[in-house]
């Protein structure tokens, strides 16, 4: 550790080798925001409100762009209500009218009743600008990892420093 | 200097090396020039601050706001990280120590090791100030021949290792250079033990003229 002071770009590449698999990690994350226009291209399912088709953990790959045709009936949406961090992932049972002005309602396929109690006070559909995209693709249970980090915080700090160290320590 | 090794460790073993010849040849007058790694540090730092910069806006502003940037930040990123990646492979190669001969050559050093087999493989290239015009050339030397069993590294062997393989090193350190025939004595055990058989102290002082240690070494 020592000598890494007196060789300073040494010790500059190696801090750098561990920077840019972090920033690298996150532009790619950025990377898929910007093709699929979704704030969150990748979500991971936290309730079994979608049981049979999606089960906690579940990783869903969201699309968020209307290039051939109108978010529609049938469609699995992920939503983000105002003032709840948490976004929600139903399926679009009803819709009113066309385009962007377009009022949808959601439905958990588990959930004995719509969502107008999810949504906000005083709220009773959903317009397109809620919706953060539609689920084009899913990979079962690998987000349970994401669901046990989120649940443990310590456990990330423990991996972050476990990787820093690694990264510092080993020069090759 | 005095770092001990794990000598089953091959990176170590590398890096130990690797830091060695900096040393050697900046103790012999040659200039290092660390011109190589400077650019990969920038280009890497400043795809770093960039990633930086995208997140803290994304942070700040939200995805709605800043997504033209954002869109701009992950092209000039993807560009940063391909030349960076472009630099490491075709540019640096490996490339351990540049600098300059006290004769104005140009010498570049790269260094790699194979899985499994303890070899110091060296690429060695030399420019020549008047012609411009490169010679290169690969050289290797297995660990054991300069770590000694404990971990530490044995400076005496490796710079005669370079000297006598790296015609501007030999230039400039020319005492380390390995005379010839006793090389050959060392490479060929045989031929050693006829010649020490022979017991006379006359010709080894002949075939070893400059080195003075020369006959303690061929009994290692």
């Amino acid at each position: 550790m020592l000598s890494m002071l007196q060789k300073p770009r040494q010790a500059a590449a190696q801090v750098l080798n561990f920077a840019l698999i972090l920033s690298s990690a996150f532009m790619m994350w950025k990377g898929l925001s910007v093709i699929s226009d979704s704030p969150s291209p990748i979500v991971v399912v936290l309730s079994g409100s979608m049981e049979p088709a999606f089960q906690r953990g579940d990783l869903l790959f969201l699309w968020n762009r209307n290039l051939l045709q109108d978010t529609s009936v049938g469609e699995v949406v992920v939503y983000n209500v105002k003032d709840k961090d948490i976004p929600i992932v139903h399926r679009v049972v009803r819709k009113y009218g066309e385009g962007e002005d377009a009022k949808l309602l959601t439905k958990g396929d588990n959930n004995p009743s719509d969502d107008t109690e999810l949504y906000a006070r005083g709220q009773d559909y959903l317009v397109r600008k809620d919706i953060i995209g539609s689920v084009v693709g899913y990979i079962p249970f690998v987000g349970y990892v994401t669901i046990l980090l989120s649940e443990h915080p310590w456990l990330k700090t423990v991996m972050l420093g476990v990787m820093g160290l690694f990264a510092i320590l080993q020069r090759e | 200097m005095a770092e001990k090794i794990t000598l089953y460790n091959l990176p170590d073993l590398k890096n130990a090396a690797d830091d060695a010849i900096a040393n050697y040849l900046n103790s012999i007058k040659f200039k290092q020039s660390h011109s190589m790694i400077d650019v990969r540090l920038a280009l890497g730092y400043s795809s770093f601050i960039l990633a930086a910069a995208c997140a803290l806006w994304d942070y700040k502003l939200g995805w709605d706001a800043t997504k033209l940037y954002t869109a701009i930040a992950v092209a000039i990123y993807t560009v940063l990280s391909g030349a960076l990646t472009v630099w490491t492979w075709k540019v640096e190669q490996g490339t351990i120590y540049q600098g300059k001969a006290p004769s104005g050559d140009d010498l570049f050093i790269a260094s790699e090791t194979k899985k499994m087999e303890p070899v110091y493989r060296l690429k060695i290239a030399i420019q020549d100030k008047s012609t411009g015009k490169i010679k290169a050339f690969k050289i290797s030397k297995p660990f054991a021949e300069f770590f000694n069993e404990s971990g530490f590294f044995v400076p005496k062997p490796f710079q005669e290792f370079l000297a006598t393989n790296i015609s501007v090193v030999g230039k400039a350190d020319s005492k380390r250079i390995q005379a010839a025939s006793e090389k050959l004595l060392n490479e060929n055990p045989e031929l050693l033990s006829a010649v020490l058989n022979a017991g006379s102290e006359k010709e080894a002082e002949a075939t070893g003229t400059e080195k003075k240690a020369g006959g303690k070494r061929r009994k290692a």
